[in-house]
């Protein structure tokens, strides 16, 4: 064996040493996760340190659906996260459309004032917010909420489709014009298709978000059947509670369809993120 | 009257004025655009009908109230309430003075057109300019709505609030009402009150900290991974980096909250472990101590953080064209060369931009912090401003508004942020291909 190849080896070695140090700390907490949400017993306290000595009891999902409001939880999440998607989508990609495709006044002041919009967080309005609901009468409702995620979305994701149908050749919808189709003909017909990579990404981001948010939720919805899952996760580690395993066994739930997803499409992801960097 | 129109340009400085006198009245009088006209006179008309409610609310919003300690608490008015519609009112105003302006403007481009024709289009001509000219404005509304009522009413609402006394306990409607206080809250907390000048400089400087670590670590550690995976060749790379996203993809109000009973001093288990392999006598605070914490903060958004970064560096140098690297693999350039004076430039020069946003990402980043530690453990300054060891401003104007209902410095504070990203998002414009190309 030549010097060359013994290093080489030395190198391999030295990565996967590194790597398995890696996989350690990644992997250390979402064991213990696993690990909580199948033992017995409630605090952090009651989860031996070596995962999954401590015995395995699914009793902890049993209280989740049958001693708790996880459930209905579940189900607030999902209609919020599904209508605020669809109406980012429409609301975001018909904005963007008129900004690509139409020239007018103040375009350029309004494009501008979308980014800088979009730099704050949308609870810094906080109270306006909350009394803005008030005066709606919209305050513990689900669309109230939904609003809120709406009007936060529509500034960023505007700008990120425009981008993109900016790099749409115009060709099509010039030839459809000519054809006598009108705007609203050519928005549904031509951009919409050929615009669907980022509206799926559009829509699955829109769509997750609201999941795990926590302050406008904590701030709209008060009644208990209309929390949603993350104030309801929290609410099992707060400083009062301490039911660290039922949170792990609810956290699971959660995130076992998110992972799911990350690891089917991590190839398309690595692609996406490639192109969005050298494309800007 | 129409009939007499000059076509040679001369009555352009009637029509100017007309146009501004009533909205639409040169539309109708000269222009034969009647639909166009009536549209524009029945907003102005509607404007006007509303418009002593309109002065009102202005009134309102300068005066925001009398204290009326004679009134029972429900009858009193409420000083927030004619804040916001005040500042609403204010937004609907500045549409209609836009919707003016264009009325004009196409009034003199009606007129242009008129000249350059020498004959008005038919009305079937100016109804059919004027639907395809509803579409863009149809489609802008909603968006235009939720913008103008979520988003910029409360950010317009939290800049005033910076200049009025709006907090707890002597200041909150409708028991009492709020006055505006000029600059009195910025010099509060820029060396006017000790403990919040104090506390004020302490959390910029940790935010600006947090912001500048959190970034850097999971960028370089992001890379470092990246380039081990693509380079080492080793054959179960794609099982390592699927490991490596994981964190990534559990959300992380779910990740942080687990770190956080995992890292508790007294039964997280990592300090258990520790204590048992007798690593440590006495159990490490890893969120107890300010110093402690904010390390445990940097480290744990790492481990939340790098895997975005991994996949973007990853994505960046597939993207890089193969040809660069044949060409350097035919001169003789060796994989370390090739890695030190191509690979590293370009992903480097491409994802710069990304560093960018994700520093002003982090600046915001209240999940990582809020989940993980809520801002404890608690320093000298905390009994005045709530503000803990590792809390950043963002989290803090959380704590002001929730827990102390100061919303004066909390906006203060907010203030102070936007005038810190305010430049990021204009760079991000104008590096922007269309912005470059001056297509806009």
């Amino acid at each position: 064996m030549t010097e060359r190849h013994t290093a080489e080896h030395v190198n391999k070695i030295l990565v996967y040493i590194i790597f398995t140090v890696i996989s350690f700390f990644v992997l250390y907490p979402l064991v213990y996760v696993v690990s909580a949400a199948f033992s017995p017993g409630n605090g952090i306290a009651s989860v031996n340190i070596i995962p999954f000595s401590g015995g395995v009891t699914l009793i902890h999902f049993k209280e989740l659906f049958f001693g708790s409001e996880y459930g209905k939880w579940f189900l607030n999440t999902l209609i919020i996260a599904t209508s605020t998607s669809v109406a980012t989508v429409v609301i975001a990609s018909l904005g963007a459309y008129v900004f690509s495709r139409f020239r007018f006044m103040f375009k350029k002041s309004m494009l501008m004032s979308l980014l800088i919009l979009q730099i704050f967080p949308s609870f810094v309005g906080m109270v306006a917010v909350y009394v803005i609901l008030l005066r709606i009468n919209g305050l513990d409702t689900l669309w109230g909420l939904v609003l809120v995620y709406i009007a936060g979305n529509i500034p960023y994701n505007t700008w990120l489709v425009k981008n993109y149908m900016d790099t749409v050749s115009k060709n099509l919808d010039e030839a459809a014009r000519i054809d006598g189709a009108g705007h609203f003909r050519i928005y549904t017909t031509i951009i919409m298709p050929v615009a669907r990579p980022i509206i799926t990404f559009l829509g699955i981001t829109s769509f997750t978000a609201p999941w795990m948010d926590y302050i406008f939720p904590k701030m709209v919805l008060r009644s208990v059947e209309k929390q949603t899952l993350a104030l309801g996760l929290f609410s099992f580690v707060t400083d009062k509670k301490n039911e660290f395993t039922a949170f792990a066994a609810g956290s699971l739930l959660v995130a076992i369809p998110f992972i799911a997803f990350f690891i089917i499409t991590q190839k398309t992801m690595i692609t996406s993120f490639g192109g969005a960097a050298v494309k800007e | 009257m129409a009939s007499a129109l000059q076509a040679d340009g001369s009555a352009g400085k009637k029509i100017k004025i007309t146009a501004s006198l009533f909205m639409g009245m040169a539309h109708i009088l000269y222009l034969k655009e009647y639909v166009k006209g009536i549209f524009f006179m029945l907003t102005e008309v509607v404007f006007l009908i509303v418009s002593p409610s309109i002065a009102v609310k202005i009134i309102n919003l300068i005066t925001l109230g009398s204290p009326q300690t004679e009134l029972p608490i429900r009858q009193r008015g409420n000083s927030i309430f004619m804040l916001i519609d005040g500042i609403l009112i204010l937004a609907v105003c500045a549409v209609f003075a836009v919707v003016y302006a264009l009325s004009v403007k196409s009034a003199e481009a009606s007129y242009a057109e008129y000249c350059r024709k020498k004959s008005f289009g038919t009305q079937r001509d100016s109804f059919n300019a004027a639907v395809g000219k509803a579409f863009p404005v149809f489609a802008l509304t909603p968006s235009f709505i939720m913008i103008l009522v979520f988003v910029l009413v409360p950010l317009l609402f939290s800049v005033c609030v910076a200049f009025t006394n709006y907090s707890s306990p002597s200041h909150i409607p409708p028991n009492n009402t709020v006055d505006w206080v000029g600059l009195d809250n910025f010099r509060a907390l820029m060396g006017g009150e000790a403990a919040w000048s104090i506390g004020f400089a302490r959390v910029a400087t940790w935010t600006l900290t947090w912001a500048f670590c959190a970034t850097l670590t999971c960028y370089f550690g992001g890379l470092l991974v990246a380039v081990l995976l693509k380079e080492s060749k080793i054959r179960i790379a794609p099982f390592f980096r699927i490991i490596f996203i994981l964190p990534y993809a559990v959300p992380s109000v779910v990740s942080m909250l687990v770190w956080r009973n995992l890292l508790n001093g007294t039964f997280g288990t990592v300090n258990r472990t520790l204590m048992a392999l007798g690593f440590t006598g006495t159990p490490i605070p890893w969120l107890g101590n300010p110093v402690l914490a904010q390390m445990s903060c940097i480290m744990i958004n790492l481990w939340a953080g790098f895997g975005y970064f991994m996949l973007l560096a990853m994505g960046t140098m597939t993207a890089v064209s193969q040809d660069l690297f044949e060409a350097a693999r035919i001169d003789g350039a060796s994989r370390t060369q090739v890695l030190r004076f191509i690979t590293l430039p370009m992903v480097l020069y491409q994802t710069m931009p990304l560093i960018i946003m994700s520093f002003t990402y982090n600046i915001n980043n209240f999940g990582a912090i809020f989940f993980l530690t809520g801002g404890n453990p608690t320093v000298v300054d905390s009994t005045t401003t709530s503000a803990g060891g590792t809390d950043i401003l963002i989290t803090w104007i959380y704590k002001l508004t929730i827990t102390l209902m100061k919303y004066n410095y909390a906006s203060v504070v907010a203030v102070m942020i936007f005038i810190v990203l305010a430049p990021f998002a204009v760079f991000n414009f104008r590096r922007t291909k269309a912005y470059k190309e001056g297509e806009l």
